[in-house]
């Protein structure tokens, strides 16, 4: 029911993006989702590997001196048509389960778009999904991408 | 337009005595303020002691030699009020400004006090031409920061007539100046030269204003400064020396020879010391700067370290004052920073990130001058610890330093945070600061 994420953090220069993603590249490490947040002054670059690549992707991060950290996130599959992402947000703003930030997959399936969401309760949040009929994305389901 | 190039004098008879007769009148006053500072702090009694020196044992300026230093950390190690040598009634007024750690120091000021702190830039005013016609504009920060309320104060004992503007405000201070016709103005000089370029990019001619010259001072800074900003205020700018321990601002000014500052010698002695032998060094010999107060009564200071390094001159001077020059400060002992006119150690920012988690205690201070205004830059390694995916826990963190450094060191700076093990380590003494301001 979760899915685990990579986070870096870098700071805000010329350059520092493409670091990461040479060094993810060079391991062979294929980035299935990527999202970046930026300040003027750091950013967060969070990706979504597949599972047998995270610590390896951990290992050459912080061996390049990025702070990496993984945390869990929910993978939401949301029907591609109009109002399909509002559904599943109303869900979660009749709760007490809020968003942290969320971003889209590189893929979708069958038709259904793949979006990461990192929720203030991770736990309670994917239960308040599933219980409402919302299909989450296995890890499993991710690697197999 | 430039100030009339007269030598006024405010005190002729303490600024033009005879070396002898003055060297006598320091004597005695000195003698004076051991005696106070003796039988009234015990830090200094018991290092004097511990030296074998008693008051009688000062004779005249020759046994200066002969006594104990004090130092910063004294003021801070003593704060608040171990260092008074008077009783908390007579004391009427504290200022103060930063330690070399978390905690200020302070210094407490009789009456006698004020009215020495304001004679001695009553005198500065003067010598750069002041006098009772004067607008003088005041550009200093008034409260516990000496440049302010001791500018203000030596400028209404000339009879001018003062305009308590204090710092920022840059739009105002401009209107201000050009609608009262300032003739004076007192700020730092880099505040000074934001003033003058602020002025030239508004379009207004400099013909409009009517300054004249200006005290600037609290910072080091250079001729070619002098020299921009005179331009660019068509003013004569005079150096004006002093530091909260001594009294404030005035302890040294320049008059319109603009060649060093006269040392108030009647109020304060001056040294030069080699600050590794800690021996006295002649005139002309570049070395550490060491004031000791003879009329305070507050809080007399004998043999203060400034830890600020110039040289001291007895060639006579054309204005007609006897007193010895000291020149420009042209650099430090320590890793003192002066950022707009506020003293910043390396060791403050420390204290800060050692009491903080999430942050390693390695940091680097950069100091850059941007239109005339330093801006401190402090990058700090982020630990992998704290270090989390979301962008406002790491905001907060940057926030919390930025309001503690502000909170200890009184001066805004822009946190950077860097990933851990990017700062340099050093083997020996580490490398705390890159300062690129062109000096």
């Amino acid at each position: 029911m979760f899915v685990r994420q990579i986070s870096v953090f870098v700071e805000n220069v010329r350059g520092t993006l493409r670091k990461i993603t040479k060094l993810i590249g060079d391991a062979g490490i294929d980035i299935l989702a990527l999202s970046v947040a930026d300040t003027a002054n750091f950013g967060i670059v969070r990706m979504i590997v597949r599972e047998a690549d995270i610590e390896k992707g951990l290992k050459v991060l912080k061996d390049a001196g990025c702070p990496a950290r993984t945390n869990r996130v929910v993978c939401v599959c949301v029907p591609n048509r109009p109002s399909g992402l509002d559904e599943v947000l109303a869900v979660i703003d009749e709760s007490d389960v809020s968003i942290e930030y969320l971003y889209s997959f590189n893929y979708s399936a069958d038709g259904q778009a793949l979006i990461i969401f990192r929720l203030s309760d991770t736990e309670a949040g994917a239960k308040l999904l599933l219980d409402n009929g919302i299909v989450l994305f296995t890890q499993e389901e991710v690697n197999a991408l | 337009m430039k100030a009339q190039k007269t030598h006024n004098i405010y005190n002729p008879k303490m600024e033009c005595m005879s070396r002898e007769e003055r060297r006598k009148l320091q004597g005695e006053r000195l003698r004076a303020t051991v005696q106070l500072e003796y039988d009234n702090v015990p830090l200094y009694r018991a290092r004097m002691d511990a030296k074998g020196v008693k008051p009688e044992d000062i004779k005249s300026i020759d046994d200066l030699k002969l006594l104990p230093f004090t130092e910063k950390t004294d003021l801070r190690d003593e704060f608040p009020f171990g260092l008074f040598a008077s009783p908390k009634k007579d004391i009427i007024r504290i200022q103060g400004s930063s330690g070399t750690t978390g905690k200020p120091i302070v210094a407490g000021y009789t009456q006698n006090d004020i009215d020495v702190w304001t004679e001695m830039v009553a005198r500065a005013m003067t010598a750069a031409g002041g006098g009772p016609d004067d607008i003088v504009q005041i550009a200093y920060g008034y409260g516990l920061f000496t440049g302010g309320l001791g500018a203000h104060q030596g400028a209404q004992q000339i009879g001018a007539m003062v305009v308590p503007m204090s710092s920022g405000n840059t739009q105002r201070q401009i209107m201000m100046m050009h609608d009262l016709g300032a003739t004076m103005l007192c700020c730092t000089p880099s505040y000074a030269t934001y003033l003058g370029e602020s002025i030239r990019e508004m379009g207004i001619p400099i013909s409009e204003f009517k300054l004249k010259s200006g005290c600037f001072g609290a910072e080091p800074w250079t001729e070619g400064m002098r020299q921009r900003l005179e331009e660019l205020l068509d003013i004569d700018a005079c150096d004006i020396y002093g530091l909260t321990e001594i009294g404030g601002p005035g302890v040294a000014f320049e008059c319109l020879e603009k060649d060093g500052m006269h040392v108030n010698e009647d109020h304060v002695i001056a040294e030069i010391i080699d600050p590794v032998t800690e021996e006295q060094l002649p005139y002309g010999t570049p070395g550490e700067l060491v004031f000791t107060t003879i009329t305070k009564t507050g809080m007399p200071m004998i043999r203060y370290r400034t830890h600020d390094i110039c040289t001291l001159s007895d060639k006579p001077c054309a204005c007609g004052r006897t007193t010895i020059k000291m020149s420009r400060i042209t650099g430090r002992t320590d890793d003192m920073l002066v950022i707009r006119g506020v003293n910043v150690f390396p060791s403050q920012i420390e204290s800060v990130l050692v009491g903080m988690e999430g942050v390693a205690p390695h940091y680097m201070l950069v100091v850059d001058r941007i239109n005339s205004t330093d801006k401190l830059e402090v990058q700090v390694e982020l630990t992998e610890e704290m270090f989390t995916d979301k962008v406002g826990e790491i905001e907060g963190l940057r926030n919390q330093i930025a309001d503690k450094i502000k909170s200890v060191v009184g001066i805004s700076a822009k946190i950077q945070l860097v990933p851990p093990r990017t700062i340099p380590r050093s083997e020996g003494k580490a490398k705390r600061i890159i300062d690129n301001r062109k000096l």
